[in-house]
């Protein structure tokens, strides 16, 4: 008898265990029903919208092609202590050295990434593709571009 | 019994009944016809493996010759029927395997096949000639390469979408070394690279060969080479279409391509350059199906292409395509029966992608023949919806995602229950139905009220309370498979109305309010039908009042099936037993 691989875990909405009564006229969103509403969560959800995994997994890397290529690439960037991010356009840069320039520039604070933590410097930190938090600087420039998704400026005593 | 036909008479009669469906009620006219009936058919086709056992089948037919199967609910196509489910094709192909050996064709589409089944597929049918595997897993390129090696009759190989395990392209070279029988070729699901000489021997060795679909890795220098080898290609499903050519190289694509004079069928084309598209011209004055899915062009090199194909009457393509040339589409391609337009994340990237509800009202007013589409749009109105079902009361199939979950109209702020009431009420035939955006249970009430033909309906994110499942299931006649995720409601409506899920092939039903007790009742009181609850948690350990993850119900002939995994618990009959893990090791 043909069984594929033992119980695997998989991504599913967790239900809260009160039921709402029928009478309720609308969707009650206090409950713990975790659906991909934010554009963010779109992103990664696996089963949202509804289209098949292997045009799912094409487009995927057709977005991060794009990125590459021809569109723009917006991502946010926050300083640690300031509330509001800017958007800013990573295509515009040729590599490392002009993005930490316009940052240091943009934010009027000394940016600089990865090596050494030097205690007078912010350094710039980025979030990629699986939601890891990494050193700017790592890998090369155009992976780079093919991962990020979001920057931050952390303050120099937390690193 | 002097008034009955001679059985001779009536098998001639039946000869001409092709549709399983008049079949299937010729076969409850009487005993004789049902005898008949079923000595005569030739062309199974069993819509869920579980309601009926192989062997039951395998002993009605006994003059089979077509076996189609379909197995995973459809949900499992977006991720949301957790891996090692079921639906397991080798209880099949054991029994066909055994009692029916002069079976020449098997269609399984949400299977899992392993090389095992494909191994005795190939060692059993000596007259085998078709094998069309949809959206199945399991199984590596070895199976195939059984397949091509020992089917000496073979006439179509097609993988659609499946999930292969795929040790390398060998698997080509195993067909016979005398000329083949094979019609049509499919391995575009597949990774690795295939030999090109391989290719090259096999279809100048394939005289009958209409139907092509190469995979990604046949890169575009090649291409000319296979079409020159052959011209009499009606369906082309392309490599990659990207890679650099050279002046010389893009003149004598262009001439290869300008020779297929019976193509019809265009698809593949998998990163598409624009500068590539002129080479198509030759090309889309014959198309009648266009697959751009994979072709990631955009405006408006698209109006290039679409503007040149007044033939067209399937077009798959990417919301790129945006609303102008959706405009272009309702212009040039009068004879459009099928329209899919699938999202490319665009808009998660803040790029502009205008692709809005007046693509689909331009295309819906000026493709007269438009009868089935599948739109992906972030948001929509009631307004577009009334036009586009004023235009198209010929709708048979109307699947709408907007991928907003609860999007409201963005212009009036209303739920678009007003829309799809527009959709149900003009449409009359409409048999599949996909609804989306912000939904009250009113909709749901027009719903049941209008659709009597619909047969298949999907829903997301929508409804308020167990009203909106009641008037579905009290209303919707014609209703057989009904798939819903994230509503609010459960029990009450499963328990009044479960009668009508034994006229049904399934329910499917995910993060909804469906208690464990309501399982146990549903099942007790319907003998007839399978309770599946799929929960990480055994139901056992907690109150029959809580929610179950996800259930999954189908009328069935064959009991509780014996290989469920042990996430998914087949509520039993009898109380005492409660709920049970059948299974065989």
């Amino acid at each position: 008898m043909e069984n594929s691989n033992s119980y695997s875990p998989y991504s599913s909405s967790s239900v809260d265990s009160t039921k709402p009564s029928p009478s309720e006229s609308s969707v009650n969103l206090s409950l713990s029903l975790t659906f991909p509403s934010t554009s963010s969560q779109r992103e990664t959800s696996q089963d949202w919208p509804p289209i098949k995994p292997r045009l799912r997994d094409t487009l995927k890397s057709l977005r991060l092609r794009q990125r590459g290529y021809n569109t723009a690439l917006f991502v946010k960037v926050y300083m640690e202590g300031v509330p509001i991010g800017r958007k800013l356009d990573l295509s515009t840069f040729s590599g490392y050295k002009s993005l930490l320039e316009n940052l240091s520039h943009m934010f009027d604070t000394s940016v600089i990434s990865g090596g050494t933590r030097d205690r007078k410097h912010h350094v710039l930190t980025y979030q990629d593709k699986d939601g890891d938090w990494m050193m700017v600087g790592d890998i090369p420039w155009d992976m780079f571009l093919e991962t990020v998704r979001r920057l931050k400026i952390t303050r120099p005593e937390r690193c | 019994m002097d008034r009955r036909f001679p059985f001779k008479v009536l098998e001639h009669i039946f000869s001409f009944v092709d549709s399983n469906e008049d079949r299937n009620s010729v076969s409850l006219v009487c005993k004789s016809w049902f005898e008949t009936e079923r000595r005569t058919r030739k062309r199974v086709f069993v819509g869920n493996c579980y309601a009926v056992s192989p062997l039951k089948v395998a002993r009605r037919f006994p003059k089979m010759r077509s076996l189609t199967l379909k197995g995973k609910p459809h949900f499992a196509d977006y991720n949301l029927v957790p891996d090692g489910w079921g639906g397991y094709a080798w209880p099949w192909i054991e029994a066909m395997a055994a009692r029916r050996p002069l079976l020449e064709e098997i269609r399984l589409k949400r299977m899992v096949v392993t090389d095992e089944c494909l191994e005795k597929i190939a060692a059993s049918f000596r007259d085998f000639k078709t094998l069309v595997l949809t959206s199945c897993e399991g199984f590596s390129t070895d199976g195939i390469a059984a397949i091509a090696s020992t089917c000496r009759k073979l006439r179509d190989l097609e993988l659609r979408e499946c999930i292969v395990d795929d040790l390398g392209g060998d698997w080509l070279s195993y067909f016979p070394e005398t000329s083949t029988s094979l019609v049509s070729l499919d391995f575009s699901c597949l990774d690795s690279e295939v030999k090109l000489s391989d290719l090259e021997r096999l279809l100048s060795r394939s005289p009958n060969l209409k139907s092509l679909k190469l995979n990604r890795s046949v890169t575009l220098d090649v291409l000319e080479s296979l079409l020159r080898r052959a011209p009499q290609l009606v369906e082309l499903g392309t490599g990659s279409f990207s890679d650099e050519l050279d002046p010389e190289e893009i003149a004598k694509l262009t001439k290869a391509l300008s020779e297929l004079k019976q193509l019809k069928s265009l698809s593949g084309l998998w990163d598409l350059l624009p500068e590539y598209i002129p080479l198509l011209y030759s090309v889309c004055p014959r198309l009648t199906s266009l697959n751009l899915s994979y072709a990631t062009v955009q405006m408006p090199d698209l109006i290039d292409l679409l503007s040149r194909c007044s033939k067209l009457q399937k077009l798959w393509v990417m919301d790129l395509i945006e609303d102008k040339g959706l405009k272009t589409v309702a212009l040039c391609c009068k004879e459009l029966r099928e329209l899919r337009v699938f999202p490319s994340g665009a808009d998660l990237d803040e790029t502009d992608v205008t692709l809005t509800e007046q693509g689909l009202v331009s295309v819906s007013e000026g493709c007269k023949k438009l009868e089935s589409v599948l739109y992906f749009c972030v948001q929509f109105t009631n307004a577009a919806l009334v036009s586009i079902a004023k235009n198209r009361p010929n709708f048979r199939c109307f699947r709408l995602c907007v991928m907003e979950p609860f999007a409201p109209d963005y212009r009036t702020q209303q739920p678009l229950d007003e829309g799809f009431k527009a959709i149900v009420e003009k449409c009359k035939d409409l048999r599949r139905l996909s609804v989306s955006g912000l939904l009250t249970d009113k909709a749901f009430e027009y719903i049941g009220v209008h659709a009597k033909k619909l047969r298949m309906l999907s829903i997301a994110f929508a409804g308020d309370s167990d009203l909106m499942l009641h008037h579905l299931l009290s209303g919707c006649q014609s209703l057989k498979k009904l798939e819903i995720r994230d509503c609010p409601f459960g029990d009450t409506a499963l328990l009044e109305n479960a009668a009508k899920l034994e006229t049904m092939r399934s329910l499917w039903m995910s993060s909804c309010f469906v208690s464990f007790g309501a399982c146990k009742q549903l099942s007790q009181k319907m003998p007839r039908l399978n309770v599946e609850v799929i929960d990480e948690h055994p139901p056992k350990t907690r109150p029959d009042s809580s929610p179950v993850e996800r259930i999954y119900i189908y009328r069935t002939v064959a009991g509780p099936r014996l290989d469920t995994p042990e996430f998914v618990w087949t509520i039993h009959k009898s109380p005492e037993v409660g709920v049970s893990r059948l299974s065989i090791r």
